[in-house]
């Protein structure tokens, strides 16, 4: 969870860019203070709590994944944040400013998931529409239009009708009218969703020079080595509550670290006792791969090995990674006590 | 303001492209034409056939499309999440809903004008005169235009393109009988169904304020102060429906 | 709208709804009390019709106007019983009562081919209240008078009426004229006929071109 001084330290001026007009430092550009949205069937009038609790606070100039399986509550958490749901409890604030407030959106972009754009429109119109609705003078509108179809892929498109748009071609025209006010903050429903490899690593790209230029960006995923390599902090939903939050590498020291030990020719019988154990051995041809738990019992093993007589080929440690945290958070078997609750 | 305009600017395009108006712009021509075939048989009294029938048509024609078109063009930005990428822009969601009213009575509008100035041309190439004065009937068939889009969407605000198009439909309807409402409700009904329609009849559009078809026909003008009045209860009565389908909106949850 | 002045503005302009609606129901009051003393002159249907045409009322008046004409003209080649004239007629009137043929065509057909004259001077009576200021139908009030019931003396009111009505021929005036002085006159009767064949629309001419060759002075025409 980031604290204030966390928050003033890494923004300021430079992650504004001299852009911002509020460049306070202290004002966070967004935070969501115990969130809650409940939904009640019209039918039989039960509740259900889609979003709950969830308090969060976004640093100038980071990339924050929101990962979580479906129906975690990203979308509806996204929608509080913008306005597009009202909050059943809890707060949100951009810039310090309540979402209803038109003004609090002018410097915000924002992809929806699975987007849908009007059908009668052309990516270039739809552009136009885009600018106009930010009050972007129609000269300026027109040639970041053109530029920011171009930085997609989609210069060929640009006069083609959205209804014949595939899937990917539809999320890339949702990027760039998300991109048209050249916001300060970044909010995206699953962006790489429907992109083939070569458009997510543009995007990726694409969201490492946002990031440079000091924009903020608040990105839902549960791609998880998507998120990984770009986001600077992570947080975890699970049944509408941010279980945890921290950067991806302090999220993965606190996991289990293991040790592979890979050695040549070992008999079954040698390997019996390492197996007695508790580790794993597993046999791929002539090599086996020992996995070793925890630092204490590798001294042995390898002091055992070496004994044996047996050829330590290599002794590699594993971390978890992103994807297997996520699992295991999943699984419950560690709720994280500092995230949240 | 600049949103409501590019709402609105977004929505006559999207009406103008969905071919409806192509059809209904034949439709129209078709139906002049139809009047010029019935003109011999009306025993010299094509011209009033061929005014009527224009003004009738063009009116009922120009009611549906805002009553079609409309019904559904909130529900479809709600049902295909287009509203969601709009809504994030800085807009209030009470002007995306005058933006949209705007656009479809600015086209409902042009429509009207084509179809009268198809009216008039018939009649001026068919008569060899000109009958200016449906001008008139014109101008209050646009107010009459502007109060039904102003139904549609406020029923559209809060229901369904089924139930929008039926209570529409309904209201135009009643807002033609507006009078015979107090009449049938002071014909010895119990008291408290006369105060119901006595509150309905008060609520209902009166149409009938905005039909001059029946005078220009008969070379009759229509005044310049029952145009001023026309334009001043109508505008009145389409804000007032706005702004209560703005504040019913702005609470509205979105799927 | 927010703050107090949004509030002003909203109750100004409620108050003008207000007050226009008011303006709105003494008109329509006045309307239905003017349409309900014609119900009771006439029949109780006619202003429902009306209402039922939701504002179109004039277009529905030609299709019955046009489907009143197609009877007659059916009728006039097979059996020639044009029972059903009068009521078409009074429907159409009743549904744009500005449009004066029908109650002239109406009015000739009954006295002419129906041989009930009375009738077709009660269509003409229901069109000169409507339109008091319309000299036409005055003078054919009169014309049918003459022709129909023979009455030379309420013959010559009409016209005479006519020729003070807006907008009248000079022949109004002449007629008028002749009127009060031949009543009875032969000749009287084939001017009024010419006249009809000269202005009437084309059945009306038939019938005009039969009663001149009856009068002995189809030759000219
Ligand atoms: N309008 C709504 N009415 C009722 N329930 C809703 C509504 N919107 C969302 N929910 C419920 O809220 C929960 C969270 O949904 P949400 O769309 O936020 O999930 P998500 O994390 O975005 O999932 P995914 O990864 O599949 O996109 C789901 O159980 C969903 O059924
Ligand atoms: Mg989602």
């Amino acid at each position: 969870m980031s604290t204030i001084q966390d928050t003033a330290h890494r923004s300021g001026a430079t992650a504004l860019g001299g852009r911002g007009i509020h460049a306070v430092p202290t004002m966070p550009i967004l935070s969501l203070e115990g969130l809650r949205k409940t939904y009640r069937d019209p039918m039989t009038l039960k509740p259900f709590t889609a979003v709950d609790e969830v308090t969060l606070e976004l640093e100038r100039g980071e990339i924050f994944g929101l990962l979580g399986p479906n129906g975690a509550g990203k979308t509806t958490t996204i929608k509080l944040l913008l306005g597009l749901a009202r909050p059943t409890a809890g707060r949100v604030l951009l810039e310090g400013r309540e979402p209803r407030e038109p003004a609090s959106r002018s410097k915000l972009g924002y992809l929806p998931e699975n987007p849908c754009f009007y059908d009668h429109l052309t990516p270039l119109e739809y552009l136009d529409l885009t600018g106009a609705l930010f009050g972007i003078a129609p000269a300026i509108r027109r040639r970041r239009a053109s530029d920011l179809l171009e930085r997609l892929g989609l210069g060929a498109h640009a006069r083609k009708a959205l209804r014949k748009f595939s899937k990917g071609m539809t999320q890339r025209v949702g990027l760039a009218q998300a991109l048209m006010n050249e916001p300060r903050l970044l909010i995206l429903d699953e962006p790489m969703s429907g992109l083939d490899p070569v458009g997510r690593s543009e995007v990726k790209a694409l969201l490492r020079e946002q990031r440079a230029a000091g924009v903020t960006v608040l990105m839902s995923s549960h791609v998880l080595a998507e998120t990984e390599p770009i986001c600077n902090r992570v947080g975890i939903m699970k049944q509408g509550r941010l279980v945890e939050v921290g950067t991806v590498s302090t999220l993965l020291q606190s996991g289990v670290r293991e040790w592979e030990v890979a050695v040549e020719g070992m008999s079954d019988a040698v390997a019996a006792p390492f197996r007695a154990g508790g580790h794993d051995v597993e046999r791929i041809g002539s090599r086996s791969v020992v996995r070793v738990r925890n630092g204490d019992s590798l001294q042995d093993v390898l002091r055992q090995m070496l004994q044996a007589g047996i050829h330590v080929h290599s002794v590699e440690p594993r971390r978890e990674t992103l994807e297997e945290h996520f699992v295991r958070v999943l699984d419950g078997r560690t709720v994280a006590r500092g995230g949240r609750s | 303001m600049r949103g409501v305009v590019a709402i609105a600017q977004n929505t006559v395009r999207e009406v103008i492209r969905q071919r409806m108006v192509l059809v209904l712009a034949l439709f129209g021509v078709g139906l002049v034409a139809a009047s010029q075939v019935l003109s011999p048989l009306a025993l010299g009294e094509g011209r009033k056939v061929v005014t009527d029938f224009g003004l009738a048509g063009s009116s009922l024609l120009a009611t549906l499309l805002v009553v079609v078109l409309g019904s559904s063009l909130l529900h479809k930005e709600l049902e295909r999440r287009t509203i969601y990428a709009v809504m994030a822009k800085p807009i209030r969601r009470s002007e995306f809903l005058l933006g949209k009213f705007c656009g479809l009575w600015i086209t409902a509008a042009a429509l009207i004008a084509g179809m009268f100035a198809i009216v008039l041309g018939v009649v001026t190439v068919s008569y060899g005169e000109t009958p200016w004065l449906v001008l008139g009937a014109m101008a209050l068939t646009v107010l009459e235009l502007g109060v039904i889009t102003a139904i549609v969407v406020f029923f559209s605000s809060f229901t369904t393109p089924a139930l929008t198009a039926f209570f529409a439909a309904a209201t135009i309807v009643a807002g033609n009988f507006a009078d015979d409402l107090l009449y049938f409700g002071s014909q010895g009904a119990a008291p408290w169904v006369a105060r119901a329609t006595e509150a309905v009849y008060w609520m209902l559009p009166h149409l009938t304020v905005f039909n001059a078809r029946g005078a220009v026909v008969h070379g009759i003008a229509v005044a310049p102060e029952r145009l001023a009045f026309a334009a001043a209860y109508g505008l009145l009565y389409l804000m007032a429906l706005l702004i209560v389908a703005g504040a019913i909106f702005e609470r509205r949850e979105f799927r | 709208m927010r703050g107090w002045g949004g509030m002003v503005v909203a109750v100004v302009l409620a108050a003008a709804l207000i007050a226009l609606s008011g303006m709105v129901d003494r008109a329509d009051r006045a309307r239905r009390g003017a349409a309900a003393r014609e119900e009771l002159l006439y029949y109780p249907s006619g202003v429902w019709v009306r209402q039922a045409t939701l504002g179109y009322e004039t277009a529905a008046a030609d299709l019955a106007w046009l489907r009143g004409i197609q009877y007659y003209g059916e009728h006039r080649l097979s059996d020639q019983r044009y029972d059903m004239i009068g009521h078409v007629m009074n429907i159409v009137t009743d549904l744009d009562p500005r449009f004066t043929q029908p109650y002239v065509f109406g009015a000739f057909v009954m006295s002419q081919e129906l041989g009930q004259p009375q009738r077709g001077l009660e269509l003409m009576e229901k069109g000169m209240r409507a339109n008091p200021e319309d000299w036409k139908l005055a003078f054919e009030t009169g014309f049918l008078h003459y022709v129909g019931t023979h009455d030379h003396a309420a013959a010559a009111r009409y016209f005479a009426r006519a020729s003070a009505l807006p907008g009248h021929p000079e022949y109004a005036e002449r007629f008028a004229a002749f009127a009060a002085q031949r009543a009875g006159d032969r000749d009287m009767a084939i001017l009024l006929w010419k006249r009809v064949e000269a202005t009437g629309n084309k059945y009306m001419q038939e019938v005009a071109r039969r009663e001149l060759r009856r009068l002995g002075d189809g030759a000219e025409g």
